[in-house]
């Protein structure tokens, strides 16, 4: 799963463009992340523009 | 006001797209209802800003004087060393930088005054089908959860659009086709009145560094690099400020504003039963300099027109919606796909590959680049710099528009 750090995310919107399966949502002033949908590709952590996420290991 | 439950149209995002459709549509008599994410069209902004006066005429869009930044003459290409530079100022080059906060609520205006129905602080959660065919929305206004009807939706929602994939479109942004950018609005900043652009492998592998000014001593400074880049785009704009101390050493931060930009090529399939994209949410941006406002506004006004003549004949299969992509492909997609061209041998060159085409490239060079004209630039360039041969020979043959 990933972790956005909200001290660092500007919602951009990158993160939703370069997510295949819709579980990264542009709310107005934050990213809505669905762990449910997330199939850990990393394509947002990639993208992010201000290196506000990371992959981690899923809580159990 | 009280929106209504059934539209002839309705318009997912307000921004340069949506508001040229939806101001399109309400002109034509249809109803038309424009439904923004936002509390307010126009901010957060999360581009340069920079816009073409050339498209403005040929759209017939009006200015307000409160939108403009600063006017712009021309462009000013720099190199990797920071230092050599071409100015190029012709009537294309001609342009403001404006302040999008201003310039698109100011759309919006002008769409609502022609008869559109807007609303903000709405997001659209999905698309109403039956069958194949689009029939309307779900959308929760400012806490309410609402369905809005129509023959026709329309997707302008921007480059992190989800409405296209919502109706079974795929939009998804690959990592290599997509640039992502980062910028920063900053004050005590020496300007002219010319954009600036810093090529460079250094400072933004497979982009460009920007330098837009924004009136007096303001400047937004940004950067855009391929998704495939690490670490992220702010290192690199961050490292080129570090860098250009010179000029940037008294610089403050005043805004922090960042997006993403499919610079890949425009997507072909916008269009479905009842249903199209148009803008930044169908890739529509210049492949060179990333620019999307002013295509958004072509495609806007383009899908606006062919949605009220829809309404008109009352035809709202892909089939006659379609007619939306054939015009705008038309206009825009072989001069689109000739940058694209451009972009991918300039993707190939290295940082001593660019100094050597700053020692030879002049203003009237950049003009022909800039109207696709390659050959001749291409030719003059390879001379100097022969191992470029393979890197520009895909370009050299590209007909002039």
């Amino acid at each position: 799963m990933i972790e956005i750090d909200k001290n660092k995310c500007i919602y951009c919107g990158a993160c939703v463009s370069v997510c295949p399966v819709m579980a990264n949502i542009l709310k107005e002033t934050f990213i809505e992340h669905d762990a449910e949908k997330c199939i850990n590709c990393a394509n947002c952590v990639k993208a992010c523009p201000m290196k506000a996420i990371k992959l981690v290991e899923k809580k159990e | 006001m009280a929106l209504k439950e059934n539209y002839d149209v309705i318009v997912v995002g307000a921004g340069p797209a949506g508001a040229m459709a939806a101001k399109e549509i309400a002109k034509s008599g249809a109803s038309v209802l424009a439904l923004d994410r936002r509390k307010e069209l126009g901010a957060p902004v999360r581009c340069g800003e920079g816009i073409g006066l050339h498209w403005m005429e040929e759209l017939g869009v009006k200015v307000p004087p409160k939108a403009v930044s600063q006017e712009i003459s021309g462009s000013l290409l720099i190199g990797p060393d920071l230092k050599k530079t071409v100015k190029i100022q012709t009537p294309e080059t001609k342009g403001y930088v404006v302040d999008r906060k201003v310039f698109d609520k100011e759309l919006g205006i002008e769409a609502a005054r022609a008869g559109a129905d807007v609303m903000v602080k709405t997001e659209v959660t999905g698309v109403l089908k039956e069958g194949s065919k689009v029939t309307g929305v779900k959308a929760n206004v400012m806490g309410d959860e609402r369905e809005f009807h129509a023959p026709i939706v329309i997707a302008c929602d921007g480059g992190e659009s989800t409405l296209a994939r919502m109706a079974g479109l795929n939009s998804v942004a690959t990592l290599y086709d997509t640039d992502f950018g980062v910028e920063y609005e900053m004050v005590n900043v020496d300007c002219q009145d010319l954009i600036e652009i810093f090529f460079s492998k250094k400072y933004s592998p497979r982009g460009y560094v920007w330098i837009f000014p924004k009136g007096k001593d303001v400047a937004n400074v940004g950067v855009g690099i391929g998704g495939m880049e690490a670490p992220n785009a702010r290192m690199y704009l961050d490292k080129f400020i570090a860098d250009y101390q010179d000029r940037l050493k008294s610089a403050q931060t005043v805004a922090v504003k960042g997006g993403v930009i499919p610079v890949g090529a425009p997507m072909k399939d916008i269009v479905s039963d009842g249903f199209m994209v148009a803008g930044t949410a169908a890739h529509q941006v210049d492949p060179i300099h990333g620019g999307g406002i002013c295509l958004a506004m072509e495609a806007g006004k383009i899908a606006g027109e062919v949605a009220a003549e829809a309404v008109q004949a009352k035809k709202f299969d892909k089939a006659f919606l379609n007619n939306y992509y054939e015009r705008w492909s038309k206009v825009r997609e072989p001069k689109l796909l000739r940058r694209l061209a451009l972009r991918k041998a300039l993707e190939q060159l290295n940082d001593d590959d660019f100094s050597a085409v700053f020692e030879v490239l002049d203003d009237d060079d950049v003009d022909k680049l800039l109207k696709g004209n390659y050959a001749p630039v291409v030719m003059k360039v390879i001379k100097k710099r022969p191992q470029l041969l393979k890197a520009l020979s895909a370009i050299k043959d590209v007909a002039m528009a």
